[in-house]
């Protein structure tokens, strides 16, 4: 049984990984149509450090998915705890609005944006972004820790609020460590919803400044090389030994 | 339910800060295009407009927007069952037959992939789908791109769910004589119900309106709603009928919701 | 218990956030600035041309892009005050103006004034109250290409299109106007005010074993061509000019018996532009021959809407050999602007083909 478990396991894992080994494989390879045999090159990570505009697009967008994994986190779990500890008249309804800025094209979310925007003043730019791009990952953060925070149900943390303990303390201590892994996961949910959000980010953008899926998006229109592939590999390993640093300091397995 | 004072007081500071964001950046630009589905027409630059219920009727008395989102609906559904029946026995896997660190591995390889650019991963899966498989630009191919790419959440939020179940509730189950399957369908399968509503939640309903992974893996078969409602605001200046289906879809989304409460409601209260 | 100092980490790493949030405020225009809006890769963001134009003027240009022309609306309407120079089919342009979101061009200013081909530059759909509201720039036309490799006698009907030989092998753009107005011109209708939607409809349904794929961009287009998906596909007369120059692709433009589908470009200034000034600089070094036959004979463009240019291009060049050919261009039904109605009812049209074409 267990063996199956595993063969399971890796079967899933190779299937995760196909396009994206791919994907790593092609940023090696000289041919610029993509085209094989495969001829070992570093021609495109050359010119990927030429590339400022690429990189600059890389560098926004890792700043801005970090902003947005620790805000829209830290938002995100205090809504999910209000739903899974307190039953209150609107929470269906709260829950119910949770559903526009996922189910909603972000095509129109973004359209609205942009007039809304500009209507405000707030205009568009980094900062335009990153208020989209949390907007876009509460739902996700809500979710996944509501999720951990069902589970787990109430039953401890009340057993430390009759021993004395204030609220503020049973999060820190009873609770917080007990969904911490929901909350990583959703941390990490959220940058990656961040990293990877193109339509918001393409319609808030300003001229001359971009995120890297923007940037992608638009050499792939134009013609796009393996740079691509490049920038996308060296971004898979760093986020391999991020996330290896880490698992280092905080177990996700939970024991 | 009315609370005591101090608990609405909680619930008010814990929910505030994430719904008024919320409300300063989706609802109230989404309430402007409400406004507009009403419109006969975006009131900018001389174009006057009046109101109109005409673009949600269409929705039920054209054929190409009712029967689009059929098969947007019936996209969602495919992916999302396929990502569960794929993605649960993984987590069961990972939760109960793996241990110590190569968990963690494990899950960090899971999680990885998102840290991947979509568009580089989609247009990855036409090199493999064009040549040893040959199903580029077909609806199943659509599907397995979408697959791959909400597996993850599936596998995820499943784990995070069966990882929280106590261990003694298996063992109490065991040493009562239920077999592995009997504790699996009374124990394991109801308490991990929120870790697969989760995945529900976060798989059917983006998929529903994708259109960049239809498009560039499924050509001609890529026609649903979603690129339907995209065309609206690309190629024709109809935002009011793109708003208006797109305030349709999430209507049924919700209408599904609803639904399928009463068996949740089950699901949920038996555990 | 490490749990307390991750709070407290994650409490620390919020105000920082906060505080780098008011950092993220996007810079002010920079002096010396000039914002153009365009297609990508149409000539106007050419490296070397934005190198050229700096040294005369000083002026750096940024650009920004724009994937469909009701995006370019979208921007310039929710953007003023963004952009200098905007490109723009003419058959957009007198909509803009009469919505204000461009302004009218000093044409004292556009030193190539009186090389422009008249029948352009002074054209109703750029002209208005005596004023120059766009400056023609480049026109082309639509029809197909096909792969030299492939089919080796030119074709010279655009029903090749629909030719099962070809079946599975045929590429199309996805877009309703252009779908509907080559169907037109393959059914001998007016393609701007077509007589008879229904055939027209049934003609394009008549494709479904026909289309490998929808193209959506040039690079799209050039990748299946070069892969054999495509023996024949629709296409545009300055992108085939590129795929055949810079990509080296075997291809070749075709203008069949039946016609192509003609239209033109204008470079606009919109109207709250920072650098006025500056966009008309711009705009005339866009329409001198210093720029366009260059671009044209390194690159591959659409047709000069500058005679002169044209004329100093080599003759067997794709421009002066197929488009400066009189008797092609007899044959070009020209586009003509449409009501937001008209527009709608053609997206339909075209949604409900592609629905029978998927099924």
């Amino acid at each position: 049984m267990r063996r199956l478990s595993h063969a399971y396991l890796a079967l899933v894992l190779a299937f995760l990984y196909l396009p994206i080994l791919v994907m790593v494989v092609m940023a090696f390879n000289r041919s610029a149509l993509y085209e094989l045999p495969f001829t070992f090159d570093l021609v495109w990570f050359k010119a990927l450090a030429g590339n400022e505009r690429l990189l600059a697009a890389s560098w926004n967008s890792i700043w801005i998915a970090a902003c947005n994994a620790v805000i829209a986190t830290f938002l995100g779990t205090l809504a999910a705890m209000a739903f899974a500890r307190y039953a209150f008249r609107g929470k269906q309804l709260m829950q119910i609005l949770l559903f526009p800025p996922i189910t909603i094209p972000w095509l129109i979310i973004g359209t609205s944006m942009l007039i809304f925007f500009f209507w405000t003043g707030i205009g568009r730019g980094l900062h335009a972004i990153l208020l989209g791009h949390v907007a876009l990952s509460l739902p996700y953060v809500i979710v996944v820790v509501g999720a951990r925070l069902q589970s787990f149900g109430p039953a401890l943390e009340e057993a430390a609020a009759t021993l004395g303990a204030t609220p503020v303390q049973t999060f820190m201590r009873v609770t917080l460590p007990m969904i911490a892994p929901g909350v990583v996961a959703a941390g990490l949910f959220a940058f990656a919803v961040s990293f990877d959000q193109f339509v918001i980010s393409y319609f808030l953008a300003p001229p001359g400044t971009s995120t890297l899926p923007v940037e992608i998006y638009t050499a792939i229109r134009k013609g796009f090389t393996p740079e691509i592939n490049a920038v996308s590999s060296i971004i898979i390993v760093i986020s391999m030994g991020l996330m290896l640093a880490v698992a280092r300091n905080y177990r996700f397995g939970g024991e | 339910m009315a609370l005591p004072p101090r608990q609405r007081v909680e619930v008010f500071a814990l929910t505030a800060p994430a719904y008024l964001w919320l409300a300063a950046t989706v609802f109230l630009p989404l309430v402007a295009m409400v406004y507009f589905s009403f419109l006969t027409a975006v009131p900018v630059g001389g174009r006057t407009a009046s109101f109109t219920l005409a673009h949600y009727i269409s929705f039920f008395t054209k054929p190409i927007y009712w029967f689009n989102a059929w098969r947007s609906i019936e996209l969602g559904i495919y992916v999302t069952a396929i990502s569960l029946l794929v993605g649960y026995p993984a987590a069961l896997a990972l939760s109960r037959h793996v241990k110590g660190r190569w968990r963690e591995a494990i899950f960090l390889l899971i999680i990885l992939p998102f840290w991947s650019n979509a568009l580089v991963r989609t247009f990855s899966w036409t090199m493999v789908l064009r040549q040893p498989l040959n199903l580029l630009f077909t609806y199943p191919a659509i599907v397995i791109g979408l697959v791959h790419a909400y597996l993850p959440y599936a596998i995820l939020t499943s784990y995070i769910s069966l990882q929280a179940i106590d261990e003694s509730l298996i063992e109490a189950s065991r040493s009562l004589g239920a077999t592995t399957l009997q504790t699996f369908f009374r124990i394991i399968l109801p308490l991990s119900m929120p870790g697969v509503l989760a995945a529900i939640f976060l798989i059917f309903v983006p998929v529903i309106g994708s259109f960049m992974e239809p498009r560039i893996l499924g050509g001609k078969d890529a026609i649903m709603l979603g690129p339907i409602i995209e065309g609206q605001f690309t190629a024709a200046f109809n935002w009011p009928l793109g708003a208006a289906l797109s305030f349709m879809m999430l209507a049924i989304v919700l209408l599904m919701l609803a639904l399928a409460a009463p068996l949740l409601r089950r699901q949920l209260g038996s555990s | 218990m490490p749990f307390p100092t991750v709070s407290r980490r994650l409490f620390m790493s919020l105000l920082g956030s906060a505080a780098a949030l008011s950092a993220l405020r996007p810079a002010a225009a920079a002096e010396g600035e000039l914002k153009v809006l365009n297609w990508q890769g149409y000539g106007t963001d050419e490296k070397w041309a934005l190198e050229i134009f700096e040294k005369k003027t000083g002026l750096k240009v940024v650009h920004d892009y724009f994937n469909s022309e009701q995006e370019m609306l979208t921007k310039l309407r929710t953007s003023p005050g963004v952009y200098d120079v905007v490109l723009m089919n003419n058959i957009y342009v007198m909509d803009a103006v009469s919505e204000g979101l461009v302004q009218p061009i000093d044409i004292g200013k556009i030193t190539n004034f009186n090389d422009l081909t008249p029948a352009l530059r002074d054209s109703e759909r750029f002209v208005k109250d005596g004023k120059h509201w766009a400056m023609s720039w480049v026109w082309g036309l639509t029809s197909f290409a096909y792969n030299t490799q492939k089919i080796h006698e030119r074709p010279d009907t655009i029903q090749v299109l629909w030719d099962p030989a070809h079946a599975g092998r045929v590429g199309w753009r996805d877009d309703a106007l252009e779908s509907i107005q080559l169907a037109a011109l393959a059914t001998g209708q007016d393609m701007n005010h077509p007589a008879d939607l229904d055939r027209i409809k049934t003609k394009l349904e008549a494709l479904k074993p026909q289309i490998k794929t929808f193209w959506s961009s040039e690079d799209e287009w050039n990748k299946y061509m070069a892969a054999g998906d495509y023996d024949v596909a629709v296409y545009w007369s300055g992108s085939a000019a590129r795929s055949k120059k810079a990509m080296k692709l075997p291809v070749d433009f075709v203008v069949p018996k039946e016609g192509a589908i003609g239209w033109f470009d204008g470079l606009t200034i919109a109207a709250k532009a920072p650098n006025p000034d500056g966009a008309a600089k711009f705009i005339d070094f866009m329409v001198s021959p210093e720029f366009y036959v260059r671009w044209d004979t390194d690159v591959g463009a659409p047709a000069s809407a500058n005679a002169k240019a044209n004329a100093e291009l080599p003759p067997d060049a794709m421009n002066r050999a197929i488009l400066g050919d009189p008797e092609v261009v007899k044959r070009v039904q020209w586009m003509a602007p449409l009501s937001d109605e008209q527009r709608q009812k053609n997206q339909e049209l075209w949604d409900e083909v592609k629905t029978k074409l998927a099924q």
